[in-house]
């Protein structure tokens, strides 16, 4: 069956009529991938957007078909860990899968994250990295990128201000917890997320993360219609490439033969709009640096 | 372990909860280390490791994810069983609230142990009574045989259909943890047709009935859960009597329900203590007593649900009573229980006399002695004044 056709007959798992923001690129990653891990599934969906719009059902209209639970920001990972045992002590096969945003994995939630990986506890872990915390008012999170404008890396009058630091590389830091299949993700690349989804559905010896590039509409500023269009350039121009570890060995899924300049990429959203010329250059030195390493890897 | 025959064995605090746990057969124990508690768990993995007991254990990576692995596999259909101390216990206080908040039955020990800071790791009551309105029951239990039994009659309660609430077993670190004594160990068929098998219905992640579990709640309606948890509360205070009788027919040994007495008929005057002090304070109302002084002790066992009618029987028409707290009520110069004594007696309508008491902080120890000169205060000052006296600190 090609990917249309799947796409097609598989039931989708969640109501249509969830209030996620119009052009919202989560709703869609959320969306395939609830309908590709099906109906044996277990979801846990952490406050945050996700959380917000009505995946567990609570304005009585919307909600998922599957069992769906909303826990702690910072305990996902070690709730799920014990669902997944107790279905395994029971013997009954049942995928259990975290849809988590960056906030709850790279900051709050990362240390019980870490400890299911090392354990490997069988479960399924998507982390919708939107640089921030965005269901609460666009503040910074440990996955925000460095210059950008949040909420609580305010810019001011004169154009000063924005994210210190660089943002955490949370897929390589899974990669290195040595699990048996990590792999990156973007809504523009529907085709490539189904396959490592169902890939993942396949893992039965540890745990799966996956982690999906997801530009924010409201909390980075762009139109809505460009919600896809600014997913594809942040794969085209290496900013977050998209790449799988299986078993420790990393290999690209997508080669971009001729990246486009990062300028291109961070100058659709408007949490970039105060950037000089210089913080532009620093960041396509830090994506240069990050791809060369990630080809290096690729190598091993 | 062999569980086919009753047994006589001289074991630890610790041994004797992770044996309580085992007999009760649960489907995931969640292990991380602490002081006073470790040897539970590596009891309990021991016993798993040779094949003597058929759970699924997982260590964790702190407190925080124990409680979480148990909630999940609690809201699963689980019944599971951790352990905890201290710092442990604050650092799971979220999902220790919601464990009760989503009525989810289980059982956790705690040995009890003093608060940080000063840094240590001693002995106390500090962590447990500080998270005394989670929603959780806690029983406070004397000596080594009573924390086995309690864990075994804990699963009994927090499973009872109209309970459904979390329990803590909290038994002295040190005192208790690392204490030996005689205990007697049930048969194993015993406590499997004692407990029966846990299945919940109120609660459910299974993709056969979808649910979804602890959506946004308006305030509206977030009010019943609220009051069915304080009616659950209320209504575990009768379930509690009911399961030591039932425990009593079955295995002979019962503890009187939410609270005990000792030589309490003519008893002019009350010790009031809660936890392993109470075994010292038997002696002291002996010792007491033969000094001519009418003493008599009352053993709290549950401070959640708290047995306030109970104690207003108890203590009604008497002349004072102190209160031995091995904990602190910050900000009102008195310990815990002292407090919820007070305002179990706020409507007997008589003066009485009270005396809060605090010692036992950071693993001090409360002598025979102590308490008996604790004792002859009271009674020289409860005999002149009724109200409440000055704060007794065990020095």
């Amino acid at each position: 069956m090609n990917l249309i056709d799947k796409l097609a007959t598989w039931e989708d798992q969640i109501s249509p009529g969830i209030s996620a923001c119009v052009g919202c690129n989560v709703e869609l990653t959320l969306r395939t991938c609830m309908k590709v891990m099906g109906p044996n599934t277990i979801f846990a969906i952490p406050p945050g957007c996700m959380g917000g719009v009505g995946v567990v059902g609570w304005d009585k209209k919307s909600g998922a078909k599957t069992p769906v639970f909303f826990p702690l920001l910072d305990n996902v990972a070690s709730m799920l860990a014990g669902i997944k045992l107790h279905y395994e002590h029971i013997g009954r096969d049942v995928n259990v899968v975290a849809f988590a945003g960056d906030g709850a994995t790279v900051d709050a939630g990362m240390q019980c994250l870490s400890g299911a990986a090392e354990r490997g506890d069988k479960i399924i872990y998507i982390c919708y990295d939107n640089e921030g915390y965005m269901n609460t008012g666009y503040q910074r999170s440990g996955s925000t990128t460095k210059g950008a404008w949040t909420s609580t890396t305010p810019v001011n009058h004169s154009g000063q201000g924005g994210k210190r630091q660089n943002k955490k590389d949370f897929p390589l830091i899974m990669a290195m917890h040595d699990i048996p299949y990590m792999a990156t993700m973007n809504p523009a690349y529907i085709p490539d997320m189904v396959r490592k989804l169902e890939k993942a559905k396949e893992i039965k010896t540890g745990l799966v993360y996956l982690h999906v590039y997801n530009p924010c509409v409201t909390g980075w500023g762009f139109q809505s219609d460009f919600s896809i269009e600014v997913s594809r350039l942040a794969v085209e121009s290496n900013f977050a490439p998209l790449y799988e570890v299986e078993n420790g060995k990393f290999k690209m899924s997508v080669e971009i033969r001729n990246p486009k300049p990062v300028k291109e990429f961070l100058s659709r959203f408007k949490k970039f709009s105060h950037l000089t010329d210089e913080d532009i250059q620093e960041l396509q030195e830090w994506t240069d640096f990050k791809i060369n390493r990630l080809k290096h890897l690729c190598t091993l | 372990m062999n569980t086919n025959q009753n047994r006589i064995v001289a074991i630890s605090g610790n041994k004797s909860a992770a044996m309580g746990a085992a007999l009760s057969r649960p489907d995931l124990i969640a292990a991380y280390p602490i002081t006073p508690q470790s040897s539970v768990v590596e009891s309990l993995a021991q016993m798993i490791a040779q094949g003597d007991l058929n759970s699924t254990m997982i260590q964790v990576e702190s407190e925080h994810s124990a409680m979480s692995v148990v909630q999940g596999a609690a809201v699963a259909g689980g019944r599971t069983f951790t352990a905890t101390s201290a710092q442990g216990l604050a650092l799971m206080y979220e999902p220790y609230f919601r464990m009760s908040t989503l009525r989810l039955p289980m059982v956790m020990a705690i040995a009890t142990r003093e608060m940080t800071s000063p840094e240590t790791v001693w002995s106390g009551q500090q962590d447990a009574v500080s998270v005394r309105d989670a929603g959780w029951i806690q029983v406070y239990v004397e000596n080594n045989q009573e924390i086995l039994d309690m864990i075994i009659q804990g699963y009994k309660i927090a499973e009872h259909p109209d309970v459904l609430l979390p329990v803590n077993v909290c038994y002295d670190g040190f005192y208790l943890s690392h204490l030996t004594e005689r205990v007697e160990i049930p048969h194993q068929p015993a406590v499997d047709d004692f407990l029966g098998v846990y299945h919940a219905d109120h609660v459910s992640l299974d993709p056969d009935t979808p649910m979804a579990v602890d959506p946004l709640t308006s305030g509206e309606i977030l009010w019943r859960y609220r009051k069915g948890h304080l009616d659950a509360m209320q209504k575990a205070l009768q379930v509690i009597e009911q399961t030591d009788d039932a425990f009593e027919q079955v295995f002979g040994r019962r503890y009187g329900g939410v609270i005990d007495t000792y030589k309490m008929d003519d008893a002019d005057f009350v010790i009031v203590t809660m936890g392993a002090t109470t075994g010292t304070a038997r002696e002291a109302v002996d010792v007491a007593r033969s000094l001519g002084m009418k003493i008599g002790l009352l053993k709290v066992r549950f401070l959640r649900p708290f047995p306030d009618k109970k104690i207003r029987e108890i203590l009604s028409g008497k002349q004072g009573f102190v209160v031995i707290d091995k904990n602190v009520c910050f900000g009102w110069n008195t310990g815990v229980l002292y407090m919820e004594i007070k305002a179990a007696i706020s409507e007997l309508g008589h003066p009485i006399s009270s005396m809060p008491a605090i010692g036992g902080l950071g693993g001090a120890d409360i002598s025979v002695d102590q308490l008996v000169t604790c004792i002859q205060v009271l009674v020289k000052q409860g005999s002149q004044q009724p109200g409440q006296l000055d704060t007794y600190w065990f020095q």
